[in-house]
């Protein structure tokens, strides 16, 4: 038994081979791109909005929403980012029910990689908002001592965020094949409800996350900022 | 578990590249679609509190109105009696006017009736007072009226004899003027009793019917009448002493 779509390649060009992850992470993006630019292409301001626009406006305005609540301010930059992560990791869950699809976020690779994303995109966001040198100064507060604990603090976060998801897609799935092998009529059904379900919780605690870190590099400093929630998390 | 480079690098250019593309065919096209609806609907909302205000001044204009109307409606009545009063007023004056009018024109009518009955009245008087004359003068004394009144004229031609010669002066043609033509042998004696009295003086008759009965003699700028005018003067003095005596014997009965 696999346990990352990793080791599935696809097909070869030349020495690269494509593997399930890459592949069926290009579904996911043909997907999500295709039915946007479906519902979005003729879009006119005096018409009124059909049902697929309605739910369109009703993921990003609800997307725009969650991140306004989090960083009180409205940020398109930051709606971009984190919704796509969240659409893009709900998607790859959500798909989990389609038998012989293997989610992109079931493998390490990928999760790493959003990690990654995460990872930079917090000091790309916060030299955006503060300038470098306040976004550097936000490493020795409260006071000096405090770098190397804030240096580690930054690392494990892209950590916690890669491990967290991966664990829970990758455990599902594989928890998934284990009892389709012991009891194929019954357990796996429920188990991919309940892997529905996590893959849907764990998506939206992703983009939160990546949503908090973001919002307390860009913020500006302060008692009540994002930042002193984020470490309370 | 394990990490392959290659995959972490493909999938962050892949989230890179989906990041682009959800917002070039998702985000923008719906945030827009967005904005624009609630731009237009911002301004169809102020189009319509615009209207709503002018339909509200107009609505307070009206009433405004109302109220004046509703106020001077007294005023107005007030001065719509007074109008009639004056309307009422001028036609009953000029019905007045109207009648005094017709009152006066027909007083002017009956004095008019009561001239022309006055005037027929004395114009049958002068007949019957002829008439009887005539037959009095035939019946007592076989003689016409004619013959008389000639008679008597030359008798008075002959005492204003003087007076008559000045008033002829260079005139040398006496006009005998009667109602009706004299008959021959009145004509032929007062031609002989003319022709003594003034001896230069020839005679035409003539007959003029609106004269009253008798002779009228003009010589020149004089001119000398023996009618029954005088007569029918005191005829009517009679008759009008007669109706006053008959009105007061009228009242003194109704009393």
């Amino acid at each position: 038994m696999k346990l990352t779509p990793d080791d599935d390649t696809i097909f070869s060009i030349g020495d690269l081979a494509i593997n399930a992850t890459i592949f069926n992470t290009w579904l996911v993006m043909a997907l999500l791109t295709g039915v946007s630019a479906l519902i979005t292409r003729n879009l006119r301001s005096d018409v009124p909005p059909n049902r697929w626009r309605t739910m369109l406006e009703v993921i990003v305005i609800g997307i725009q929403d969650q991140i306004q609540s989090i960083t009180q301010r409205v940020d398109p930059r930051l709606l971009y980012f984190t919704g796509t992560l969240f659409l893009f990791i709900v998607t790859s869950n959500l798909l989990l029910v389609i038998p012989g699809f293997h989610p992109p976020t079931a493998s390490l690779s990928t999760t790493a990689a959003l990690a990654l994303s995460v990872l930079v995109a917090v000091p790309i966001f916060g030299i955006g908002s503060r300038g470098l040198g306040g976004y550097l100064r936000t490493y020795i507060e409260p006071s000096a001592i405090m770098l190397p604990f804030n240096v580690i603090g930054e690392v494990s976060r892209g950590l916690s965020l890669a491990i967290r998801l991966y664990g829970n897609i990758m455990s599902g799935a594989v928890i998934a094949a284990i009892l389709l092998g012991v009891a194929p009529f019954f357990f796996p059904v429920v188990m991919d409800m309940l892997g529905l379900l996590t893959g849907l919780i764990q998506a939206y605690i992703f983009a939160i996350l990546a949503t908090v870190y973001i919002s307390a590099a860009s913020a500006p400093p302060g008692p009540n900022t994002p930042r002193s929630k984020q470490e309370q998390t | 578990m394990s990490i392959d480079w290659f995959t972490v690098i493909a999938q962050i250019v892949n989230f890179l590249v989906l990041v682009w593309l959800l917002k070039r065919f998702l985000y923008r096209p719906i945030l827009d679609g967005i904005d624009a609806r609630e731009n237009e609907i911002a301004e169809r909302m102020n189009d319509a509190t615009m209207v709503r205000r002018t339909a509200e001044a107009a609505e307070a204009e009206f009433r405004a109105e109302i109220e004046s109307l509703r106020s001077s409606r007294g005023d107005l009545l007030k001065e719509a009696h007074q109008q009639a009063e004056a309307e009422r007023d001028a036609l009953l004056a000029e019905a007045r006017k109207q009648l005094e009018r017709d009152l006066a024109a027909r007083q002017a009518q009956n004095a008019t009736e009561a001239r022309r009955y006055t005037a027929d009245l004395h114009r049958a008087g002068a007949e019957a007072l002829l008439a009887l004359t005539r037959k009095a003068l035939l019946d007592l004394a076989d003689e016409s009226f004619e013959h008389r009144i000639a008679a008597h004229a030359v008798t008075r031609l002959a005492a204003a004899n003087d007076d008559l010669k000045k008033a002829a002066g260079d005139n040398r043609e006496a006009v005998v003027l009667t109602r009706d033509p004299l008959p021959s042998d009145v004509r032929a004696q007062l031609e002989r009793d003319l022709a003594a009295v003034l001896p230069d003086v020839t005679v035409r008759f003539d007959t003029e019917p609106a004269l009253a009965p008798g002779l009228t003699l003009r010589l020149g700028g004089a001119q000398v009448a023996w009618t029954v005018d005088s007569y029918l003067d005191g005829l009517d003095a009679v008759l009008a002493d007669r109706a006053r005596q008959a009105r007061a014997q009228g009242f003194t009965d109704a009393a």
